[in-house]
């Protein structure tokens, strides 16, 4: 029986079985034997988060624009599934040739949030792979390589990927696949082919790097072996307009997350929110033009059929050309009657003239990441937004006709008090007062204010990554801090477990001893993490136990300045001394200016050898 | 808004990794390929338009067909092997329109259908003769879920067997069974009269549509 054959036998016994078949409009098939170089990109989650994401699209068509490499996708199976493929004896496959996955020359996952760890572990295991590097075949062959803003900080994950690969990995992919297919060829070695990778920018081969630990606990410093460099740099693409952006996606026959359309726009950030990963990690800001993003949207939607096209960045609304190129857009979209979704707008350069436009399009809710309650805080994180602009985008909106807020708060940032705490409901309670002030208010539906409040998480390469987290019990009292503040029926409150962001926090920031935990936690059952109905903290609690680690020396700890992070080795274009001078500047409660209007020396420029603007 | 001014039914096949689109995602499936074939196809007229398509027959996750019916229409003429060209350029493995034509008859014209199966066993010859024995019955009593609740129907005096064979590792059969608005059969209703009725354990395979008929058997067009 063959493996398709197998998996057939019990498709129609599992929930959404198209998602594990393949076929679907816009996947690649090869003929194997005409190819040279075998990827499985795997997602460490299921098919219906996975399938929604942008980099796999991007990364799955630039690598089969090469005739003789073959990326194939891999999601990590439902619960319902897994149990049939371990009873039998499935082994992971991926989706386009159904061929098992440990027989592919890569094994690549990417690594978009923390709570995914223990799901790479278990899709190895699933795979028939060894978890651990070291486990590993001596032959060139079974390559686990990882990508992913997690990996900022790769040290958790160290002993399971042989190759991580900082930043953008457009062109860096393929370099290292080049290599392979050279080294495969003249026969060489796992090892050798591991020792030339490290030596490509961009590449960091954990298994060189040697961490040696003070009595305290933290990082007394760090071997290097093999001949690998001392710090790695991220890579960047130079070029928004020149670089590879596909013309086609799969489209999936199931719903997915985000069923669309997706056009990048920009990458980078010009704000500095010093909470904010992504807005360090993927410094320099760089733009596409305007025809670039109608071109790409154009070609998407008539390659896919989608009638669905979502604006993909950080913060759409600060592109130089926003308005221009909604103009172009908007006039393709509405001739197809295609749906055009602007997500990342920031408050404070909401025009009139831009929300007319978005009317044009669509009347949902309008979302607000205010992140902070009081302004004494939203300076603190660099969230230059103020109350009265809020309060006037909230009246632009109102007197648009929009009846829902939803407004995005933090809760645990560093310096916060309970005043911070009260002073969400209080901006919820004015924002309520305003709408009932406005003569020309939308009628008939009452007003409703959404607060979701998520627990602050610092992050490596943030302002922040020096802070300590809140102890849940200290979130606990300001979640019901907040309920009590709360006293219009018209405000809905949500919030984080702090447990789910105590492990955050510890796989975000922890080093090379974390290994051991997650390892342990998910031989203790722990996987899809991220699912508050799996979450198992308890769990988690006791690998924390066993391998004698304290999950408080890495969430509830200042890190000092002075001492060696984890991540330290790995350059990621922005100074450990800028992030230094931001902490510092966020304890006295004072702002830094976007890029735009001037420069804070980050230190991006001297490594792209110009100024950003 | 331009008029429909053709009225098409196609035909099309659903096989192999296709069988597993579910209904309500070949509904999803079929609005992302008319956008891409660039048919002139008509959309609904109202707050929200979108082209319009229907599907004669829902049929079952996992079952393959040869004789699925989409009706549609175009606002432009169009020679009618161009759009099932056009459709057939943007469809994946598994899904093929076979014809597309002028819709002659109403949906409601639809009597029955016609279903291929294996059933697969170790023992074929006393499954077979279960079968003969089940079919010898004066009725086959059989549980089936309605949308009031779940009800004893006789599917004996609606049921025809258009084929039975026996291999040696299956039995082979096809079934004819009543279809459309008034009622509609399943052949699991069959297989599961079978698990009743004999001590023979199966699985059955293949399941496939192989033509949809109306009232005197003519194939509904």
């Amino acid at each position: 029986m063959t493996l398709k054959d197998k998996i057939e036998k019990h498709l129609l016994e599992i929930q959404k079985p198209s998602r594990y078949i393949g076929g679907e409009v816009g996947s690649v098939i090869k003929d194997k034997s005409k190819v040279d170089v075998r990827f499985a990109f795997c997602f460490p989650d299921t098919y219906d988060i996975g399938m929604s994401h942008l980099g796999m699209k991007i990364l799955y068509s630039l690598t089969n624009e090469r005739e003789n490499y073959w990326c194939e996708r891999c999601f990590a199976p439902g619960l319902d599934f897994e149990e049939i493929m371990r009873k039998n004896d499935i082994p992971l496959y991926a989706l386009e040739s159904l061929d098992p996955i440990k027989d592919f020359d890569f094994i690549g996952f990417t690594m978009q949030y923390e709570l995914s760890y223990t799901n790479v572990l278990n899709m190895l295991d699933l795979a028939g792979i060894p978890i651990f590097s070291r486990d590993r075949t001596e032959e060139l062959t079974q390559i686990v390589i990882a990508g992913g803003p997690c990996i900022c900080n790769p040290e958790p994950l160290a002993d399971f990927f042989d190759i991580i690969i900082l930043g953008e990995g457009e062109e860096v992919n393929l370099e290292v696949m080049d290599l392979y297919n050279e080294m495969k060829k003249q026969g060489a070695k796992r090892i050798d082919f591991l020792r030339k990778a490290a030596q490509i920018g961009g590449v960091y081969v954990p298994q060189f790097y040697h961490y040696y630990y003070k009595e305290d606990g933290t990082i007394d410093h760090v071997e290097v072996s093999d001949g690998a460099p001392e710090r790695i740099q991220k890579r960047i693409i130079k070029d928004m307009d020149k670089v590879y952006y596909p013309e086609n996606f799969v489209v999936p026959f199931t719903e997915i997350v985000h069923d669309r359309v997706s056009v990048e726009v920009l990458r980078g950030c010009i704000r500095g929110c010093r909470f904010c990963q992504a807005g360090f990690i993927y410094r320099p800001f760089r733009e596409k033009t305007p025809e670039t993003i109608c071109r790409q949207t154009r070609c998407l939607c008539e390659n896919t059929g989608y009638d669905e096209v979502s604006l993909a960045s950080l913060s759409t609304s600060d592109h130089s050309g926003i308005d221009p190129m909604l103009t172009q857009l908007l006039e393709y979209t509405a001739a197809e009657k295609i749906n055009l979704s602007l997500p990342s707008l920031r408050v404070d350069n909401f025009s009139e003239s831009l929300l007319e436009k978005i009317k044009k399009v669509r009347k949902s809710g309008l979302t607000f990441a205010a992140e902070g309650g009081t302004q004494r805080l939203r300076d603190v994180i660099n969230k230059n937004v103020s109350e009265e602009e809020i309060m006037n985008t909230c009246r632009i909106a109102f007197e648009g006709g929009y009846s829902a807020v939803k407004l995005y708060f933090m809760m645990g940032l560093p310096t916060e008090t309970d005043e911070d705490i009260v002073g969400i409901a209080e901006l919820a309670q004015r924002i309520i007062d305003l709408f009932y002030s406005i003569e020309n208010r939308p009628k008939g539906r009452g007003l409703q204010v959404s607060i979701s409040c998520a627990t602050f998480v610092p992050k490596p390469f943030t302002p922040f990554q020096f802070e300590p987290q809140d102890t849940p019990a200290m979130i606990e009292h300001k979640q019901k801090l907040l309920l009590d503040s709360v006293t219009s029926k018209k405000v809905k409150v949500s919030y984080h477990d702090p447990n789910v962001s105590l492990l955050e926090v510890v796989l975000a920031k922890g080093d090379r001893r974390l290994c051991k935990v997650i390892h342990t936690a998910w031989k203790r059952g722990c996987k899809f993490d991220s699912w508050s109905e799996h979450y198992k903290f308890n769990q988690w609690l006791e690998a924390f136990k066993d391998c004698g680690v304290d999950p408080g020396f890495y969430a509830h700890r200042r890190f000092s300045y002075d001492e060696i992070l984890p991540w330290d080795h790995l350059d990621y274009m922005v100074s450990k001394d800028f992030f230094i001078r931001e902490n510092k500047t966020a304890h006295q409660s004072k702002t830094t200016p976007n890029c735009r209007e001037r420069c804070s020396g980050c230190g991006v420029n001297k490594c792209v050898g110009r100024d950003c603007f | 808004m331009s008029a429909a001014v053709m009225r098409l039914r196609a035909v099309f096949e659903k096989t192999g990794r296709a069988k597993y689109i579910s209904h309500l995602d070949l509904n999803r499936f079929m609005l992302r390929t008319f956008r891409r074939s660039k048919l002139p196809v008509w959309y609904t007229e109202g707050f929200n338009p979108h082209p319009y398509y229907a599907f004669a027959l829902a049929l079952s996750l996992g079952f393959e067909s040869s004789c699925e019916i989409m009706d549609f229409n175009l606002t432009e003429v169009m020679p009618l092997d161009k759009v099932r060209d056009a459709l057939n350029a943007v469809m994946p493995e598994g899904m093929r329109v076979v014809s597309v034509a002028e819709q002659k008859l109403k949906v409601t014209a639809i009597a029955n259908a016609t279903y291929s199966f294996s059933l697969e066993t170790e023992d074929p010859a006393s499954l077979y003769n279960e079968i003969q024995a089940l079919l010898s019955q004066e009725e086959i009593l059989i549980e089936k879920k309605t949308k009031k609740g779940i009800k004893t129907v006789d599917i004996k005096p609606d049921m025809k067997v258009e084929r039975c064979t026996l291999t040696d590792r299956s039995v082979d059969m096809e079934l004819r069974l009543p279809a459309g608005t008034q009622t509609n059969y399943n052949p699991t209703l069959f297989f599961e009269a079978l698990k009743l009725s004999g001590s023979h354990t199966f699985e059955p395979a293949k399941i496939r549509r192989t033509g949809i008929f109306c009232e005197n058997n003519e194939i509904f067009s």
